[in-house]
């Protein structure tokens, strides 16, 4: 089947079957390899995009079901203006190691920061418990969204 | 976080700097394994023994599959593949039962490889893997070390009069601990890709793996072609903890596969893979006897370990049982022991090296055994500790090594200072306190640097070492900038590629700074001197330098007895008495690696070590049914931590400088790991009045144990 | 293990039907309904489910509604769960449907999971059986034979199994009206946060009136604590009526954690909540 995917504003076409996933097609036929893969099981999180704003599992789908659709992946997280406060503020706070899990995270937090503005740390360390990481033990990363989180807010 | 000293602008050691490296990672410009996609590759899909012990009468190979380009079995194998190379242990003999590439007659593991799929796509590969037939006459399969007849490696050291002092005696404590296998879980898991120039006779081979030499070394012995024929290249890691250190046999098979077939091929590992087949951590057994003298003073050590080394000998399996044996007299003064080491072959896939690699284990069975002592004998387990730990160092060890720095009873001190010990029973919940000292062997061998003066009067660095998230490229670059005396970003660093860098070691035991960084340091320092030749105290510039003499270049080999690394760690925890839930309320660090060359990397490196050490006491076990079946073969059946349960750890330094090389540095990459289980083991039975239980600590265990 | 590595889906046909009427003929035994995809991908992945046919119901917008209607709340099947988190309407009338939906996996899982797929799809430790119970919830299955309603108490059969056939599709959830000054409460454990649920307990709360505790994880679907609503209806304390609750599950254990986390539902629910 030919789909046709908006990827960080971008226009990419290509041919794949119904069982081709999301995640494939975004980095094997767009080429977008910033989204990486953990499990294909929806637990990891590494492989969080997001459609239409919202975070999902690119895993999780079928490539066909984001046919016409927007995403946006890690590549696009940067503006013109430079990095966004989420990406500065895990490089502050060392909130990644290996690095694999942080395109993940960042397209996790960056949706919650956005829809949970004044989430304390509580709701924050529960939405982060979405995305798995193996090698910071995560306190640099709580660091790294609350920064982000007051930045955001102005504060 | 971090701390600043007050250091001039030259100087960088010590220093809390941010990484380089994570630009390019926020932005998504990472290149791990599976971001490679040569055009026109092979992709494999492994078919994989469902039995944990069977005999293999016959594999029958489907034919004129769609995308399928070739089908590989042990047949195929013959001639062009043995089996993996078996480390040996210092002072201890292990078995010639090295892992083969593919299973042959027999399989000894569930999920051990049998047949190899290459297709034009991953799916395609799965599908004719599906129609793969294997004959299998299922066996019975043994899965416990203890009742195993067959012995896989062996150790056993004696020093000093060991039964006289058990005869004399005044109290002998006894205790028996089981610390279950650990799947390593890197996020990203593990994969080849194989390239062969027939022209050339040139194999080059991709690999996710923690340094490009052993790999090659590997490659070299398994496929019998010289080192000068391969070309290894380390792309970006996705983490390791010990699990990408030896070369796997897929890897091999990767190899093997590109060779016959002539086309580019890949294997990315995928989840499932990753915990069934990749080699695990700890799954070993004690039995340790102390003896005391009247004063409390450690008279003897006793112990017995067994390890469930699996199936096979990997490359590195029989390694972190032998060193929990040499370590198994802590950090206390004795100098009489009797320590064997049996490694026992199971139904299971072999064990390996997994963040702490043998120190954990050691640090738990010796500092639990030291808290139920203290409570036979009726004295605080910090003191017990106190009248025991060495305060003089060097210390040579009855085991073996000797300590080269140390200063255990400071760390102990700030250990309890910071941790504010509480203990509380009330009708909802149990509060208790622990502590949990260790010592580790770090560093060790040889590593290698070149620096080179680049045309612009930039430094170019080239490491043995190879990282997979340490932050190398900052911590390296931090040392060579302050020994030439030019900025961080004047300098830049290559690892990874074996035509690249000098030929090393390689990336664990926490080696990288005090060998790779001493590496780099003595390069730099005789690259220096070349300069000030040219120099002449002229007051050259680096640019005018090299525009004067170009290609100056230095190479240096740091040779080094290893390091040892200590600490003390404390930890609060919380058992709720309804359901048995168990809360670590804070754990506080104490590590003395030595001179710590970057503190905001150095504590990341103990925060997670410690999430790793948390995840062993809390949540993680790689259980195998009553038929060898993984029952983790998933993250259902296998947890990790997340945000949401992390406590406060209080990551702190203790500064003992090693003599053993220019930086006085030791290791930090696996404290967090090595000090955490003992330490909560030990609050969890402080706050059960002295019940012990084996780790993870569930709910249910708790619960039962309340009860008991 | 199986024999071979699997992390890609067998073969399979897709389709996309735009409304209800497309998607009828198209159920059947060798076909898969897609919903949400949380659920089911990790099952195709896997290779655990090998339908010849996947019937993707995303596309099918007149199941996507949440709203009153004469005091009932009726939800479409394809509502995502984040939808359902986000309703004001439910926060404020039917309050133990959000603090279930808040617990279900993860806000990623949210986004594209549906309440009808977590209904269908029946995994005993899933929130919203758990909770849709609670409420009195009634599911409305069509199928081209006609429709039909059946109550959350006689819907899910075991693990992974109702009553749904084949060829049915699960088209809305309906809710009745909760009584006023109702309390609710929902307790769970797991592992980690967001887990699978070991064990959990919902809660909704009469003022001196019916009760209604379902367990989680008591079971092999949700089960009601019949003996603990009696207890609680006729004035017992949460302490005595929760201790009523599990008496049936045999691991010690569990009967504690189960008997723990519906005496927190039932007090959560209590809170505020006058007693008769």
């Amino acid at each position: 089947m030919r789909i046709n995917i908006e990827i960080n504003g971008d226009s990419y076409e290509g041919d794949v079957e119904p069982r081709t996933l999301l995640s494939d097609f975004i980095r094997h036929v767009a080429g977008m390899t910033g989204t990486k893969v953990g499990c294909e099981q929806g637990v990891c999180g590494a492989c969080t995009v997001q459609l239409d704003g919202e975070p999902v599992r690119s895993c999780l789908m079928l490539a066909v079901q984001a046919n016409g659709r927007a995403l946006r992946t890690v590549e696009g997280l940067a503006g013109d203006g430079g990095l966004h406060p989420l990406q500065r503020a895990f490089h502050e706070a060392h909130a990644l190691q290996c690095g694999f899990c942080t395109p993940g995270f960042l397209m996790s937090m960056e949706a919650f920061l956005r829809d949970h503005p004044d989430a304390g740390e509580e709701e924050l360390r529960e939405a982060l418990a979405g995305n798995l990481c193996r090698c910071t033990g995560y306190l640099g990363i709580i660091e790294a969204v609350e920064q982000a989180a007051r930045e955001m807010r102005g504060d | 976080m971090g701390t600043e000293a007050g250091l001039s602008a030259d100087r960088f050691v010590g220093r809390p700097l941010r990484r380089r490296e994570d630009d390019r990672i926020l932005r998504g410009g990472t290149r791990y394994l599976d971001d490679i996609d040569p055009p026109g590759a092979a992709q494999v899909a492994f078919v994989r023994s469902p039995f944990a012990h069977a005999r293999i009468s016959g594999v029958g190979v489907p034919d004129g599959l769609e995308g399928v380009v070739a089908v590989i079995t042990a047949a195929d194998l013959k001639g062009r593949a043995g089996d993996l190379p078996v480390q040996g242990i210092q002072g201890g003999r292990v078995a010639e039962e090295g892992h083969p590439v593919l299973a042959g007659d027999e399989v000894r593991y569930a999920g051990q490889p049998v047949a190899a799929v290459l297709a034009e796509s991953r799916a395609l590969a799965e599908d004719a893997a599906e129609l793969v037939e294997v004959d299998y006459e299922p066996l019975e399969p043994v899965l416990d070390a203890r009742s195993s007849d067959v012995t896989l490696s062996h150790w056993h050291k004696v020093t000093g009069d060991v039964e006289g002092a058990f005869d004399s005696a005044a109290r002998v404590v006894r205790a028996s601990h089981a610390l279950p296998r650990l799947a390593p879980v890197p996020m990203e898991p593990r994969g080849a890709i194989a390239s062969y120039d027939e022209a050339e006779d040139m194999l080059t081979v991709w690999v996710s793996a923690q340094d490009s030499h052993r790999q090659l070394a590997g490659l070299a012995a398994v496929l019998g072609r010289p080192e000068e024929s391969i070309h290894v290249i380390v792309p970006d890691v996705g983490g390791a903890f010990g699990s990408k250190g030896a070369p796997a046999p897929e890897t091999m098979l990767v190899a093997v596969a590109a060779m016959t077939s002539g086309r580019t091929v890949k294997w990315a590992e995928d989840r499932e893979e990753n915990f069934v087949a990749s080699y695990q951590g700890r799954g070993v057994e004690a039995d340790v006897e102390l003896a005391f003298d009247g004063d409390a003073r450690l008279l003897a050590v006793r112990a017995r370990i067994w390890a469930d080394l699996g199936g096979y000998l990997m490359p590195t399996t029989a390694i972190p049982g032998h060193t929990t044996a040499m370590l198994m007299c802590g950090v206390y003064d004795v100098q009489v022991a009797d320590v064997e080491l049996l490694g026992k072959r199971t139904h299971k896939v072999p064990t390996g090296p997994y963040r702490g690699a043998g120190r954990p284990e050691a640090a738990y069975f010796v500092e639990c055994t030291v808290d139920i002592a203290a409570r036979e004998l009726g004295i605080d387990p910090l003191e017990l500790r106190r009248r025991n730990l060495i305060r003089e160092l060097p210390y040579e060890t009855a085991l073996g090594w000797t300590y080269d720095s140390g200063d255990y009873a400071r760390c102990l001190d700030l250990a309890e200072e910071l941790v504010r010990p509480e203990r509380r029973s009330d009708p909802a919940r149990l509060v208790g306190t622990g502590f949990g000292m260790y010592v580790e062997r770090a560093g060790g061998q040889f590593e290698t640097a070149e620096a080179e003066l680049l045309p612009d009067g930039r430094l170019l660095v080239r490491s043995g070492s190879s990282p997979h998230g340490q932050g190398h490229d900052t911590t390296f670059a931090q040392l060579a900038a302050e020994r030439l005396g030019v900025g961080v970003d004047d300098v830049e660093l290559r690892f990874g590629d074996s035509k690249e860098v000098p030929r090393g070691v390689g990336t664990f035991a926490s080696r990288s700074v005090a060998m790779g960084g001493s590496a780099v340091v003595q390069a730099v320092d005789a690259l220096k001197e070349k300069i000030e030749a040219v120099a002449g105290g002229r007051g050259m510039s680096l640019r005018q330098v090299a525009e004067a003499q170009p290609g100056l270049r230095a190479s240096a080999r740091f040779e080094s007895d290893l390091v040892f690394s200590s600490g003390a760690y404390g930890a609060v925890v919380e058992i709720e008495r309804a359901t048995g839930r168990l809360r670590v309320l804070r754990v506080v660090a104490v590590d003395d690696a030595g001179t710590i060359v970057n503190p905001i990397l150095a504590e990341g490196q103990v925060i997670g070590g410690t999430a790793q050490g948390l995840g062993q006491c809390l949540v993680e076990e790689a259980a195998y049914d009553e038929e060898g079946n993984p029952t983790f073969a998933s993250f259902v059946g296998y947890s990790l931590l997340t945000a949401a349960e992390m406590p406060p750890v209080v990551a702190k330094f203790v500064e003992t400088p090693s003599p053993l090389n220019p930086l006085g540095a030791k290791g930090i990459g696996e404290g967090g790991s090595i000090g955490t289980p003992g330490a909560v083991a030990n609050a969890v039975a402080d706050a059960l009045g002295g019940t012990r239980v084996d780790p993870p600590f569930s709910e249910d265990k708790l619960w039962r144990a309340l009860r008991s | 293990m199986a024999g071979a590595a699997l992390v890609k889906p067998a073969p399979f046909d897709y389709r996309a039907p735009a409304s209800v009427e497309e998607a009828l003929p198209l159920l059947g035994d060798d076909s898969t309904i897609l919903a949400g995809g949380q659920s089911l991908v990790p099952l195709l992945n896997l290779r655990l489910a090998r339908p010849e046919l996947v019937v993707d119901i995303n596309g099918i917008a007149e199941l996507d509604y949440v709203r009153e209607e004469g005091g009932v709340l009726r939800i479409g099947a394809m509502t995502r769960q984040a939808a359902l988190e986000r309703s004001e309407l439910v926060r404020r009338r039917w309050p133990l449907l959000g603090k279930a939906i808040r617990l279900v996996g993860h806000p990623q899982i949210r986004t594209r999971g549906t309440v009808g797929g977590s209904v269908a799809h029946a995994d005993p430790a899933a929130e919203l059986p758990v909770a849709l119970t609670a409420l009195g919830a009634r599911f409305h299955l069509r199928s081209p034979g006609g429709t039909r309603a059946v109550d959350a108490s006689e819907f899910f059969l075991g693990p992974l199994y109702t009553v749904r056939e084949a060829d049915e599709l699960l088209e809305e959830i309906e809710v009745p009206e909760q009584p006023d000054g109702a309390g609710s409460g929902f307790a769970e454990h797991a592992r980690t946060h967001g887990d699978f649920a070991t064990a959990g307990a919902a809660a909704a709360v009469a003022p001196g009136g019916p009760a209604a505790i379902v367990l989680l994880g008591a079971g092999p679907r949700p089960v009601r604590a019949s003996a603990a609503e009696e207890a609680l209806a006729g004035g017992a304390e949460p302490r005595e009526a929760a201790a009523l609750s599990a008496q049936d599950v045999d691991d010690e254990h569990r009967r504690a954690l189960c008997t723990e986390l519906a005496r927190r539902a039932i007090e959560e629910a209590m809170a505020g909540v006058p007693r008769a």
